[in-house]
């Protein structure tokens, strides 16, 4: 089953997960969310935590509540997430690596680019 | 009684002969929960699940299951309240087809229509013979029958017992998926206390007849501090007296301690504060090593 890690509230780990999955266009962009009890059931997780991570998701405008309906994935959704991972990639993850390469003496000419171009 | 309150148990006791299996037990199970109920063999869970059904009748205490009395009302009862004990078990001779005939004739809320769509979520036909399925699919199966009772609460006895991690999954899926609406409750005794942690929204734990804990999963991680530290530190951070140390994760090299309440600051500087983990509180406040955590 699924394992969570203890630094974090759950509901923020699941949030987390749901958010990477939505950046691979699962579900994509205008879709219906999975129902609350068919995340919770599918993660093994008490339905209130699956409303928590849902909420924390619709405040970052990532999905919006349709009335009657439920949540549908905003459209733009990708290109915000994408946005907020780019720059928490480069303000802080990057500086991290940058440090780790200088110390270990590693040169831009020996990292294989290739696959980015 | 308060409507919202599906059980109301205080001071519940009961005594097999001279042995007490339950002393002085008060709880409540409000509306849309999922209640992991948590103790050693022989700590009284079965007996407590008995006696919310009407099973066991208790020496001392007062109680009220969905406002009745279990032992008068037992009958008026189990029309909304279901329980698949610990021992329960399908007759081998029996296709599922005729256990759905048999509950639609045994149970007025009960829905053959239901039965059958909770089972085409398993690999079960409706046509197979019990003595044919597995174990994990006795258990689906008996599930999907219980489920399409419309009840509002449900008392299983150790469920998942014997079963593989997938059929554990499976059932706790068709469990949150199928029936668990926000309204109805269970109370769910395991223990496999890891695996069904974040599904639960309240705990009780009993140990040697007594309640111990009592208590919702959000209140736990705010009264609970789980101290996440260097092994180096531990004598410090034992001189604070939590209520149990531990090693956090199978091999890891990093230490923890658990205290009942926050600790003092130069404490808490010590380390990081981590979730609580309820296996780990549990051992703490039933205080029997014998736990076995490599089942998990």
């Amino acid at each position: 089953m699924q394992t969570w890690d203890d630094r974090q509230p759950i509901y923020q780990q699941l949030a987390d997960l749901l958010a990477a999955q939505l950046l691979d266009g699962d579900p994509p962009e205008g879709a219906a969310m999975p129902s609350v009890r068919a995340l919770a059931g599918r993660h093994v997780l008490n339905p209130l935590t699956v409303n928590r991570a849902l909420q924390a998701l619709g405040e970052a405008s990532l999905l919006e509540s349709r009335r009657g309906l439920g949540l549908y994935v905003v459209p733009g959704a990708r290109d915000k997430l994408k946005a907020s991972e780019r720059e928490r990639f480069l303000d802080t993850e990057w500086p991290r690596l940058r440090d780790r390469l200088k110390r270990l003496g590693i040169g831009p000419e020996q990292l294989r680019w290739e696959e980015l171009t | 009684m308060d409507p919202n309150l599906l059980v109301e148990a205080r001071s519940l006791g009961v005594s097999y002969g001279a042995k007490r299996a339950l002393d002085g037990v008060s709880f409540t199970i409000p509306r849309g929960r999922v209640v992991g109920l948590l103790g050693h063999n022989g700590a009284g869970k079965t007996t407590l699940m008995k006696a919310l059904v009407g099973l066991v009748k208790p020496a001392q205490g007062d109680f009220a299951v969905l406002g009745l009395d279990p032992l008068r009302d037992r009958v008026a009862l189990l029309e909304q309240a279901c329980y698949i004990p610990d021992v329960a078990i399908l007759p081998r001779w029996a296709r599922v087809n005729d256990l759905i005939g048999l509950m639609s004739g045994l149970h007025p809320r009960f829905s053959a229509e239901r039965a059958r769509a909770l089972l085409r979520r398993t690999s079960v036909d409706p046509a197979d013979k019990v003595k044919t399925l597995s174990k994990g699919m006795v258990v689906q199966a008996h599930l999907a029958l219980v489920a399409a009772i419309d009840a509002r609460l449900m008392i299983l006895d150790e469920p998942t017992l014997g079963l593989d991690v997938l059929s554990r999954k499976a059932f706790y899926e068709m469990l949150i998926d199928e029936w668990c609406d926000g309204e109805r409750s269970v109370l769910v005794s395991t223990h496999q206390v890891e695996e069904i942690e974040t599904l639960l929204s309240d705990v009780l734990m009993l140990n040697e007849g007594r309640l111990v804990l009592s208590i919702g999963l959000e209140d736990m991680d705010r009264r609970f501090y789980a101290l996440a530290h260097d092994p180096a530190v531990a004598e410090q951070v034992a001189a604070a007296h939590p209520l149990l140390r531990y090693r956090v994760g199978p091999g890891s090299a990093r230490a923890a301690a658990l205290f009942d309440g926050s600790p003092p600051a130069s404490v808490q500087a010590l380390g990081q504060r981590v979730r609580p983990s309820l296996v780990d509180l549990f051992i703490a406040l039933t205080r029997r090593p014998e736990l076995d955590r490599t089942q998990f």
